[in-house]
């Protein structure tokens, strides 16, 4: 009966924590647009993530960043955005009760594959971080294969200039026979 | 004129033959693969055009640079090893002419290098910032630079009367000169990195482009290590006009 009874209280303590959490998360909430992209290797493309404050008190010194998940069948893993995107976390000083904030977030799609991306905000006085719903990224491969218009030179130049030289020296060689 | 007579049976005898051709096709391969590396990286990368210019400018100076070292090398001391030094010496032209017909023979792989590299220069930093300056400070700084490295493997050629030797010497004096590429950005901003880059006119010049090329800066900023630069051309200038007048038959 009494480890019944115990057993009951815990229930009822981790409910009641659990719910602060989610109470203390729901004061801020964090939505990712657009939902899903479709892009090629090499596009510019810019999620824009709206922080909303839900409660009745200003908050104070939010972190948002954003995140990649590889979630291609066999490559499966969270991605280093080093050369993905030049800023990826934001620091929000204030949003007052019932205001938002609008973030956005430049990438270049550096590698083919698909992907999730989402954005969380860190509240400090919050125990957990809120996290935006995922938004689907697909990106195909793309082969350029001449970008600025390098193959005439890069092939031309070698071969016009080793054209000089078997002029030049046929030359000299039919002036000396 | 008999300096301008000189040049011409040098560039004759080391420009237009086929190890001169050989030079320049290899920069031009080089030059190629590198551009299109570049650009195709670029599609995926955060390298901006700006910094590919850059690069690509760094590299054409340190080829120029390393060809006159090898030019400047065989320039006397090859006289004196095949032994034409003396037929040389017995002609019309004083030592002063000799040497300014072979610095300008010298300058001459130079001058063929960078037009080589004009194209390249064009389509790797077309739609990108400050690509005429950066050419404009190349042609300039390049030169400056061909001249001092140039002129002073002549005058250590002279003074050694070894090719090897004075090679290997100018070689040392060349990775020296690039030594700041091998270190770390942090290293470069201790007191130690900025005397070394201050002092180093290979270094004062591949800061010059960077700050044109990529940092957009006019040149009020340059000011400083051009005037470096020109220092060090006057001295190697004066180096080896000293070394070929103490040259006997």
């Amino acid at each position: 009966m009494i480890k019944s009874i115990l057993t009951a209280f815990v229930i009822f303590l981790a409910t009641t924590v659990n719910c602060s959490t989610v109470f203390a998360a729901g004061r801020v909430a964090v939505s990712i647009d657009p939902p899903s992209v479709q892009a090629n290797m090499g596009d510019k493309i810019t999620y824009a993530g709206a922080i909303t404050n839900n409660s009745d008190k200003a908050v104070n010194n939010l972190i948002a960043y954003i995140s990649l998940a590889n979630v291609t069948p066999g490559k499966e893993a969270p991605m280093d955005l080093e050369d993905w995107s030049a800023n990826k976390a934001v620091k929000v000083d204030v949003i007052p009760p019932h205001g938002a904030y609008e973030g956005k977030w430049p990438m270049r799609l550096i590698d083919s594959g698909s992907y999730v991306a989402y954005i969380t905000v860190v509240d400090k006085e919050s125990a957990a971080p809120v996290t935006s719903p995922v938004s689907r990224l697909d990106i195909k491969r793309i082969l350029r294969l001449n970008p600025n218009n390098v193959l005439p030179t890069a092939i031309g130049e070698p071969v016009i200039i080793g054209a000089v030289f078997l002029f030049i020296y046929l030359k000299r060689r039919n002036k000396a026979i | 004129m008999k300096t301008a007579y000189i040049m011409r049976k040098e560039i004759r005898e080391s420009v237009l033959t086929s190890k001169g051709f050989l030079w320049y096709i290899l920069t031009s391969v080089i030059l190629s693969v590198l551009s299109y590396l570049f650009l195709t990286n670029s599609e995926l990368s955060l390298l901006d055009q700006g910094q590919m210019l850059y690069m690509i400018m760094n590299f054409v100076t340190a080829l120029g640079i390393l060809i006159g070292v090898v030019s400047g090398s065989d320039a006397i001391a090859g006289e004196i090893e095949r032994g034409t030094l003396e037929a040389l010496l017995l002609s019309p032209a004083s030592k002063t002419e000799i040497a300014a017909g072979k610095l300008a023979a010298a300058l001459m792989n130079w001058c063929i290098i960078f037009v080589i590299s004009i194209p390249y220069l064009f389509v790797v930093g077309k739609g990108g910032q400050n690509l005429l300056s950066g050419i404009v400070y190349l042609a300039v700084l390049g030169t400056l630079l061909a001249v001092i490295f140039s002129a002073f493997s002549m005058g250590l050629s002279a003074r050694i009367k070894s090719m090897k030797n004075s090679l290997i010497v100018s070689f040392l004096i060349f990775l020296l000169a690039g030594s700041p590429i091998f270190l770390s950005a942090a290293l470069r901003t201790t007191w130690f990195g900025r005397v070394l880059d201050l002092v180093n006119p290979f270094a004062d010049a591949i800061n010059t482009f960077d700050s044109v090329v990529v940092d957009s800066q006019g040149f009020s900023y340059q000011t400083g290590r051009i005037a470096i630069i020109c220092g060090y051309a006057f001295l190697s200038l004066l180096f080896l006009k000293r070394s070929v007048s103490r040259l006997e038959m």
